[in-house]
């Protein structure tokens, strides 16, 4: 058991990839253990935020920006230096928290644990509005409205495409290759706009040796599980990890291939020797699964839920991003029958202006003036729910639809 | 099968270490994140001590808050950190508490209840914070006025027993600080991994116990979120789970 990896303070604890799971030899552990203190970003990080084999290439709102972040990408560590564990609450080293990607939990983290259901609190006229719209909207559909902010992530993961020694990776704008011999053909994304879907939490998934359909165009790893019917779903932001794995058309199930050779005698590994057809023998022999010869390059799906990066509250997205209806809007009387004197025009553009993210260098030019930014109708309405009425409330506001 | 995925989780672990380089960040000291920074610095503030108070009762007070128009929007401190070297001075065991002060306010809807009294002196402003009235604990000028430290814990946590929200033990609310380990941890220079945790283990037992039985150990564990699965504690990424990366 590594006590240090979790523990360790000093930033001199490394592991040696060839020694599975062993420190570098010339670790100083006494000095290490010494120093022993809380978990931290960095020691959560060392791990989390290289998962897929590298920095910020899975989790779209986790990265190494995240040991010492800026304040615009995410307020809770980088204004107020929260610790992982400050949210994900350890008790007995079981650590809470829901994970989209895989099945365990142990005990979930919720924005709402600190921020309640009525986060907005100051009791204003915006306030009201937004406490009704967090009933339907997970927070980060407002609060963080790009993924990868400060770091491109791999969106795409073409593995049929592996194997060609000979072809040179070409760096896309963010510097990131676009191909790697043992890996395939990657796409990668920076300050990308999510997809959104209605989620309540649970998830489908498909584990080892599940039957899948092999003819559906996508097959979707992790899917989340909701709808615009129920009352506890919400819309909520997801990266989506695409890509081409293979399939055991006979078997109807996923391929796992060995990769990483266990020893220079390793015959199988594909990193070593470059065959599909044995590494996926040997794959699955590993999980105790029949590989049956006859394999395809599917399309597969994973949708992860965007949990971090949260930004501050001033950078959130604006009414006017999503409701298209109330741009050339001058007061509330669509809605509300009196005049009021609100400057109702700064209550519904107040919020995330992308062309100051631009300014900070992130790639979001195509989003300013952007509207509809979680597309309604892929969600189930029939468009701007306050042109077209709510997911349960329609209101007679005087207008027919248009 | 379970034989198979045991042996499976171990090459799983294995595989999944050997691409990264895992090595664990050290901050540089020039970084800083800005919101804490304020509030540590005002966290360090000590003013002076308010001898004397206006003697209200609750509604009194409650009223004379609403006469004067004291309300959320009046909040300028959003946000505080409980560290004050008042109590510092006397014992440090914990690091400091985060205070949503702003939260507080819209939560309670009531000044009142936090800032219950005023200094006598009409100069001064209408709400003052803790560490002005209440400071060194046994101030035998004011043998009736509590210290900093019970007047937060007094104050916290009777208020979050009676809302039924909010914290009332101790790490609810700051984390106990680390002992320093330098004369605890009994090693031989060049001490090697082995001797190392179980130089951990002569101390932290129940914790290496409590470890075993977790998802960071075994890589697998409860999966009550996933459709078809919620009883089952078998499926995880050392086992079962699939992926696409």
């Amino acid at each position: 058991m590594d006590c240090l990896v979790c523990h360790d303070t000093t930033g001199k604890y490394k592991k040696d990839p060839p020694a599975a799971g062993m420190p570098e030899k010339d670790v100083d552990l006494k000095l290490v253990a010494e120093n022993v203190g809380h978990s931290s970003r960095a020691t959560c990080g060392a791990c989390h935020f290289n998962g897929g084999g590298g920095d910020a290439i899975k989790h779209a709102d986790m990265s190494r920006q995240l040991l010492e972040p800026d304040r615009n990408c995410d307020v809770h560590m980088g204004g107020y230096d929260f610790s992982c564990t400050e949210c994900h609450k350890t008790r007995n080293h079981k650590i809470s928290g829901r994970s989209s990607s895989v099945p365990v939990a142990e005990g979930e983290v919720t924005c709402q644990q600190c921020h309640s259901e009525e986060p907005h609190y100051c009791g204003s006229l915006l306030d009201h509005h937004l406490n009704k719209h967090a009933k339907t909207l997970d927070c980060n559909v407002c609060h963080s409205p790009v993924f990868a902010k400060c770091k491109a992530t791999k969106t795409w993961w073409d593995w049929s495409k592996a194997g060609d020694k000979n072809r040179k990776p070409k760096k896309d704008k963010y510097g990131q290759p676009d191909y790697d011999w043992k890996k395939g053909e990657f796409k990668w994304e920076e300050s990308a706009v999510p997809s959104y879907a209605w989620d309540s939490g649970y998830m489908n998934r498909v584990l080892i040796g599940d039957k899948v359909n092999i003819n559906a165009a996508v097959i979707n790893l992790t899917e989340p599980v909701g709808s615009i019917k129920d009352p506890a779903s919400k819309i909520t932001p997801f990266k989506i990890m695409k890509g081409v794995q293979a399939v055991d058309t006979d078997n109807n199930y996923i391929i796992v291939p060995h990769l990483f050779p266990r020893d220079k005698e390793d015959k199988t590994a594909y990193w070593k020797n470059l065959d599909w057809e044995k590494a996926f023998e040997d794959g699955m022999k590993s999980v105790g699964l029949a590989y049956s010869g006859a394999y395809r390059w599917k399309e597969t799906w994973m949708y992860w839920r965007l949990e971090h990066e949260v930004m501050p509250a001033d950078m959130a997205l604006s009414c006017v991003q999503c409701h298209d209806s109330l741009k050339g809007e001058k007061t509330c009387n669509r809605c509300h029958q009196d005049n009021r004197d609100v400057d109702f025009k700064n209550i519904a553009h107040k919020g995330t202006d992308f062309s100051f993210m631009k300014s900070q260098g992130r790639d979001v030019e195509h989003l300013i003036e952007k509207t509809d930014y979680i597309n309604f109708k892929a969600l189930g309405y029939k468009g701007d729910p306050i042109i077209h009425g709510g997911r349960f409330k329609k209101l007679p506001m005087g207008y027919k639809d248009q | 099968m379970i034989k198979k995925i045991v042996y499976f989780t171990a090459l799983m672990l294995v595989t999944a270490l050997m691409p990264m380089h895992l090595s664990i960040h050290k901050a540089s000291a020039a970084w800083t994140a800005p919101d804490q920074e304020d509030a540590k610095k005002r966290a360090k503030e000590v003013v002076p001590f308010i001898k004397e108070y206006k003697d209200e009762h609750k509604t009194a007070r409650k009223i004379s808050l609403m006469d004067a128009g004291v309300s959320i929007n009046d909040v300028k401190d959003v946000y505080f950190l409980l560290d004050s070297p008042i109590i510092k001075e006397r014992e440090d065991h914990y690091e400091p508490v985060r205070f949503a002060h702003k939260r507080h306010a819209a939560l309670t809807k009531d000044c009142s209840k936090c800032h219950h009294l005023r200094p006598k002196d009409e100069k001064e402003l209408e709400t003052t914070r803790c560490s002005a009235c209440h400071q060194d604990s046994f101030n035998s000028e004011h043998p009736e006025r509590i210290g900093l430290k019970a007047a937060y814990h007094q104050q916290c946590i009777e208020c979050h027993r009676t809302e039924a929200k909010g914290p009332v033990d101790c790490k609810g609310c700051h984390l106990q600080n680390v002992p320093d380990h330098k004369n605890l941890v009994k090693l031989p220079d060049n001490a090697d991994v082995f001797q190392v945790t179980a130089e951990c283990l002569r101390c932290h037992d129940a914790q290496a116990n409590d470890m075993l039985t977790t998802a960071h150990w075994l890589w697998r564990g409860p999966s009550p979120y996933t459709t078809g699965h919620r009883k089952d504690i078998m499926h995880g990424k050392g086992t079962t789970a699939l992926n696409n990366y």
